[in-house]
């Protein structure tokens, strides 16, 4: 018996040993380092563009699935063969979602393998579990609900309607799945009082992580801004198509598809002020100094510039509208309210005074708010008063006039200086004027460019209803504005995913696990600008090759009405 | 005849631009905005005449082939360089100076988190140790005499202590406590309280749970606009105890009385 004991402590000795030696003569992995961009931006580059290639495939059957379903309760095709349009594209630039997250994957794991690691073990059942099935179905339904639009016609188009609904449902889940992770390494679940964050972080469940501060409301976010995407990606899809057109009837169906893209784009667009406000909101209410940190800190100027592209994509719809507007017979006796005119002149100052009595969420500011929206509408019917009424150009002029009026109380920052830390008198604004830098006068100028946009697409509606909109007429500047607004809208996807990012600062995981490694500071706008651009650049070229690859306007086979 | 009457319009347009920016100059000279607005209102006035250039614009010729892909690939060109060089111009720092400041707050931390690699490798030593001793004394009971060398780990020397109010200092710019709080005449526009006064107010141990606890203490009008009343309770994990006596200490020094400091409030 002892003699076994002694022989098995000795093999246990040897295994040790041996071990030991084994453990000291391993090869450490070689250091990557990505030539040129670094780590961190490489990382950065190709989340950016798998994140690009995944909103169009999340955002673009939302749009197809509706525009099915308008074909079919309307009994008109345009609308089935814009989905069907869609969708092939969307086929194409599914396998380039799948290439670019294993990407991601890849250089994610080869440049930072130890966060990489720590992140996998606390998402373990999201990323080994979750994530793969929910894509292998969202790919088995995709690819049913393609192939099998020719043959689910008839009675059966209500079924494959169902299938697109179906292949939402999976995409949304997703993209909220996904989102955990994401808005964890944001805000990771807040310690409860007297236990530390490493501690809490360490014992909290799955559930615990994913709904964390950010989540919904980057969740919405995101399914917003994939709708928007989905519909300017489709606008983008027509003025091409439209380029290429050879005939009246292909120009006539583009020129239409232009215009419900920009309008789904636009119509989701309006909504997302107020889901970036709400991400906003609960950064800050997660950790306050995350706000300085974005309005006066680092982050400061790529606000200044997200504020010049949402001005830059407002007016560039709203020229849409005009152009669009241009070639409606009839539009000269189109008339709105003179007080709808008046209301728009007043609104920037009459809300940024009520925002800034009752700051929401106090319920009393939505009076103004009422008010002005509904004292026109009762003014304009009054007896006396419903002829004073100005021209749709007139007041389309009038929202212009506004749109850059917003656009500089928007844009209008506390100081001209990239970090609060460089601000002095010389590049602040003036005591009495600090208000225009304050939230009120923010949520002011973006509630305005909203109801402008609201009330030209009123306006436009109604013409289109009094007037003769004559298809494939409208001017060929049109189509450039429908490029110019994909491209914007990527861009500012770009920057402003950039910027949610960089509100971790030094971290991987904010206040949790720190990034020790050299590139862990925030870039330049600069040098992030180009690095946004080439990313645009990329994504749009690959979009815009399956486009030409996969449509063809001889294929046409429905003419417009 | 068409584009004749459209060069007039604007002309005409873009001198009523000219002439607005202008009087937005003078009118945000005369109310000391700085000359950094008074450029933006100007170029605002010229980007509402260009916009309303543009609306009375004649309709574009249409392209066709290979015209179309040029005009194509110059309007990416020419939008690529607009986002770009729109983004150079506005105001960019120097990453260096959040660099070092980066390496001045992980350093602490990368080697606290080295030392605990290294406690974690000393403890399974130790453990180890143990049970090549208790191996040993059995081998010695069994006769076979063997002889287990321990090798003795020696701890560094603790660094020297520095200036602790520098160093207090240095965690006020290292936290960004300037983001909200205004001190010697800069930061904070209004978030937290001024503070050149807040050493006469509060003594270091209610200044250490101010920090560690931001609810215990609320500035004289700072509880309800906007929020104002919500300092990040994220110092407790993520300052180690020396930088928050360094941090205290420094605060403790602030008695400037000319500057109005608002009155702190003990909360339950």
């Amino acid at each position: 018996m002892k003699t076994l004991h002694r022989s098995i402590w000795m093999v246990l000795g040897l295994l040790m040993g041996g071990a030991a030696l084994a453990y000291g003569q391993e090869v450490p992995a070689p250091q990557v380092d990505f030539p040129y961009s670094g780590n961190r931006t490489a990382v950065w580059v190709v989340a950016n563009l798998h994140i690009l290639f995944a909103a169009f495939i999340l955002g673009a059957p939302i749009f197809a699935v509706v525009a099915e379903w308008l074909g079919y309760k309307n009994n008109d095709p345009k609308y089935d063969r814009l989905a069907k349009e869609v969708i092939k594209v969307t086929v194409i630039l599914y396998s380039m979602t799948a290439l670019t997250g294993g990407l991601f994957i890849f250089v994610l794991l080869g440049t930072y393998p130890e966060f990489s690691t720590w992140l996998i073990q606390h998402f373990f059942l999201v990323f080994a579990v979750i994530y793969p099935l929910l894509f292998i179905l969202e790919t088995i339904i995709l690819y049913t609900y393609f192939y099998s639009w020719d043959s689910m016609k008839g009675s059966l188009k209500g079924r494959h309607i169902a299938l697109g609904i179906l292949l939402n449902i999976v995409g949304t889940v997703t993209l909220f799945v996904i989102d955990g992770p994401t808005s964890f390494m944001n805000t990771p679940a807040k310690a409860a009082e007297g236990v530390s964050l490493v501690e809490f972080v360490s014992n909290a469940g799955l559930w615990d992580k994913m709904a964390n501060y950010s989540w919904m409301p980057l969740n919405l976010h995101r399914l917003v801004g994939n709708v928007t995407f989905g519909g300017f990606i489709a606008g983008l899809i027509a003025a091409y198509m439209y380029m290429r057109s050879k005939t009246d009837a292909e120009r006539s169906y583009y020129d239409w598809m232009g215009f419900v893209g920009n309008m789904i784009g636009v119509g989701a667009l309006l909504l997302l002020p107020f889901m970036g406000y709400l991400l906003a909101f609960e950064l800050c209410d997660y950790d306050a100094s995350i706000c300085p940190y974005m309005m006066a800190d680092q982050l400061s100027m790529f606000f200044e510039m997200q504020g010049a592209m949402i001005g830059l994509i407002f007016l560039a719809s709203n020229y849409y509208i005009w152009l669009s507007l241009k070639r409606i017979e009839g539009v000269e006796q189109i008339r709105m309210s003179g007080f709808v005119a008046l209301a728009v002149l007043v609104m920037p100052a009459v809300m940024g005074l009520a925002w800034k009595m009752f700051p929401p969420p106090e319920w009393r500011s939505l009076i103004f708010l009422v008010a002005l929206i509904l004292v026109p509408m009762v003014l304009g019917r009054l007896p006396g008063l419903k002829n004073f009424t100005v021209s749709a150009f007139t007041m389309i002029k009038i929202g212009f006039l506004m749109i850059v009026v917003a656009d500089a109380i928007w844009m209008t920052p506390h100081g001209f200086v990239p970090t609060q830390g460089l601000a002095t008198h010389e590049l602040e604004l003036p005591e009495w004027a600090q208000e225009l830098a304050l939230m009120p006068a923010k949520n002011a100028a973006a509630f305005t460019l909203v109801f402008l946009t609201i009330v030209n697409y009123i306006m436009y509606n109604r013409a289109i209803k009094q007037g003769t909109i004559i298809w494939g007429k409208i001017d060929f500047a049109s189509q450039f504005v429908l490029i110019f607004l994909a491209f914007s809208a990527i861009w500012t996807m770009g920057l402003m995913g950039t910027v949610r990012s960089l509100t971790r600062k030094y971290y991987h995981v904010y206040n949790l696990v720190p990034d020790f490694t050299a590139e862990a500071f925030t870039p330049t706008l600069a040098y992030s600008a180009w690095w946004i651009t080439g990313v645009t650049i990329v994504f749009y070229a690959v979009v815009s090759f399956a486009i030409l690859v996969t449509l063809k306007p001889a294929s046409a086979k429905v003419e417009a009405h | 005849m068409a584009n004749q009457s459209f060069t007039k319009s604007a002309l005409k347009k873009a001198t009523i631009g000219i002439v607005i920016g202008a009087i937005l100059v003078v009118a945000a000279q005369q109310t000391h905005f700085p000359p950094v607005f008074q450029a933006m209102f100007f170029i605002y006035a010229i980007l509402g005449a260009v916009v309303f250039i543009l609306l009375d614009a004649p309709p574009m010729k249409r392209l066709e082939g290979g015209k179309a892909v040029v005009a194509l690939l110059v309007f990416y060109v020419l939008l690529s360089g607009l986002y770009v060089a729109g983004a150079s111009l506005l105001p960019q720092f120097d990453p260096a100076d959040e660099a070092d400041k980066i390496v001045k707050v992980l350093k602490i931390r990368k080697s606290r988190s080295e030392q605990g690699k290294a406690d974690e490798l000393i403890a399974r030593a130790k453990a180890l140790d143990e049970r090549a001793k208790a191996i040993t004394a059995q081998l010695s009971s069994l006769g076979a005499g063997a002889q287990v060398e321990v090798a003795s780990t020696s701890g560094g020397g603790a660094p020297a202590s520095g200036d602790i109010i520098a160093k207090g200092k240095e965690q006020w710019e290292l936290q960004e406590c300037y983001n909200c709080h205004k001190l010697f005449g800069s930061g904070g526009k209004k978030r937290g309280p001024v503070l050149d006064n807040i050493g006469s107010l509060m003594t270091p141990e209610a200044l250490r749970e101010k920090i560690l606890d931001p609810k215990s203490w609320m500035a004289e009008g700072f509880d309800k606009q906007y929020k104002k009343g919500k300092m990040p309770d994220k110092y407790r994990d993520l300052m180690f105890e020396e930088e928050i006596a360094a941090l205290v200490a420094f605060l403790a020094t602030l008695k400037d009385t000319s500057v109005e400091t608002p009155k702190p409030i003990k909360m339950n």
